[in-house]
């Protein structure tokens, strides 16, 4: 994984084909992607909840600091992380860096 | 809410 850190000013978004999914059979939510699932936990789907593709990351991660009861260090640190690993399996993409 | 670290698993 790669280790650069996402400006606040991105704007995270997930890409065509890619998108969130409740999975009532099995009780749980998923990011799907062509050929991927990624299980989700209640933290990891509200993060992706927030991507509209409008919000800069700074301003999501804002938002979940309201929403979440922990300091905005470690709310900012996971996410950059969550996110990275998402970026780098092609399964959210940065406003002005796709392709 | 209780935040915890997000822990996404990829599933085969």
């Amino acid at each position: 994984m790669s280790a650069d850190r996402i400006s606040g000013a991105a704007v995270p978004y997930l890409p065509r084909g890619v998108r969130l999914h409740d999975d009532r059979v099995r009780g749980i939510r998923v990011l799907l992607a062509p050929e991927r699932v990624i299980q989700l936990d209640p933290v990891g789907h509200a993060i992706l909840s927030e991507l509209d593709g409008r919000r800069s990351l700074a301003e999501v991660i804002e938002t979940l600091c309201t929403r979440y009861d922990a300091p905005a260090e470690q709310i900012e640190g996971d996410v950059q992380e969550f996110l990275r690993g998402l970026i780098d399996r092609r399964m959210v993409f940065l406003e002005g860096e796709a392709a | 809410m209780a935040w915890t670290k997000p822990a996404p698993r990829e599933i085969a």
